[in-house]
């Protein structure tokens, strides 16, 4: 079946159930016209996948995970690159949040969901981003991780905010080679060379034209509070 | 010497980064980074070219002194060669 993902037609031939549910709220209403990518999964990349998982997943599942991956390394080409991060919607703008698993991404966009009226999470887990002329778009995915947050919608990006635990808050604007450092363990780098250079290309206009911080911070409204005044630049006003 | 094909070389928030592609992303795992000379070092010795060139383009590119310069393309040279970088 052919979705409607990120601004792109995308081809999906799935084999098992699982996908079609999964990515049903992206299903296009145009199903002739040409595609811009297509994925399917071959029996190596799935039994490599089912082997190597820790769990004992169905094979919808497993099938679900690597249709994603292929679609996401041709999407650099495309001027799009996956990232590993929340990204909530306030106020009509985009902001991301970063960190290795655990560090507290659903905790503290949670935070933000309960702080801020009117916030909602755009994805969870594993947004889309493409390149536009003066900041990124991110977009909703059937993929947004294992809470299941967000929804079909895009919004330009205005901030990168990497978390980190701490006993107080405190929020520091990141050097770009700072922000290199750190988005790197958080993008996926295709392994043919077009998709791999422009991965990078990609990535160093993400940093030129999205302001980055770093965040340590505990789980409070004053964690919420140092955020958004970073980002935003307004004053956070208690409720 | 000369770097194997199969990496290619970008700047990313102005540092300079190398990472595998292709067959050799399946040999070698991460990601290179490099100073400004290491960038300059790798882009020339991405053609076959001797430590003296190498030499020769440092001090051409750049306002430092020959035993710097030389002492620099060496390491640079080792460091390739004990990564199995050098075809």
């Amino acid at each position: 079946m052919i979705y409607d993902i990120a601004g792109l037609r995308i081809l999906i031939e799935n084999r098992c159930k699982y996908t079609e549910r999964f990515c049903a709220a992206y299903l296009s209403a145009d199903q002739t016209s040409p595609v811009h990518l297509s994925a399917k999964v071959t029996n190596e990349e799935f039994y490599e996948e089912k082997n190597a998982s820790v769990q004992d997943f169905s094979d919808g599942y497993i099938e679900n995970i690597c249709l994603y991956r292929g679609i996401c390394r041709q999407l650099p080409s495309l001027n799009r690159m996956l990232l590993h991060a929340a990204v909530l919607e306030y106020d009509g703008n985009g902001y991301a949040f970063l960190g290795k698993s655990g560090t507290g991404k659903s905790t503290h966009t949670g935070l933000w969901l309960k702080y801020l009226d009117g916030s909602k999470i755009v994805n969870g887990d594993k947004p889309i981003l493409q390149a536009a002329k003066e900041h990124f778009i991110a977009y909703g995915t059937p993929w947004m991780g294992k809470e299941g947050l967000g929804c079909n919608s895009s919004v330009p990006l205005k901030g990168l905010c990497f978390l980190e635990q701490a006993k107080t808050n405190e929020i520091v604007r990141l050097s770009p080679s700072e922000a290199a450092t750190r988005l790197f363990s958080q993008i996926l780098l295709p392994t043919d060379e077009e998709n791999a250079a422009k991965t990078l290309e990609l990535a160093d206009e993400l940093i030129a034209k999205t302001p980055a911080y770093l965040l340590k911070c505990t789980i409070s409204e004053d964690a919420v509070k140092a955020s958004y005044e970073a980002m935003t630049g307004k004053e956070y006003s208690k409720r | 010497m000369k770097i194997k094909k199969g990496f290619v070389l970008r700047k990313v928030g102005g540092e300079s980064v190398v990472v595998p592609v292709g067959e050799m992303s399946k040999q070698f795992h991460g990601m290179i980074n490099l100073n400004e000379t290491g960038a300059f070092l790798w882009t020339f010795f991405s053609a076959e070219h001797t430590v003296d060139e190498g030499v020769a383009a440092l001090l051409a590119e750049y306002d430092v002194d020959e035993q710097l310069a030389r002492a620099d393309v060496e390491q640079f040279v080792k460091t390739i060669v004990a990564n199995g970088f050098a075809e």
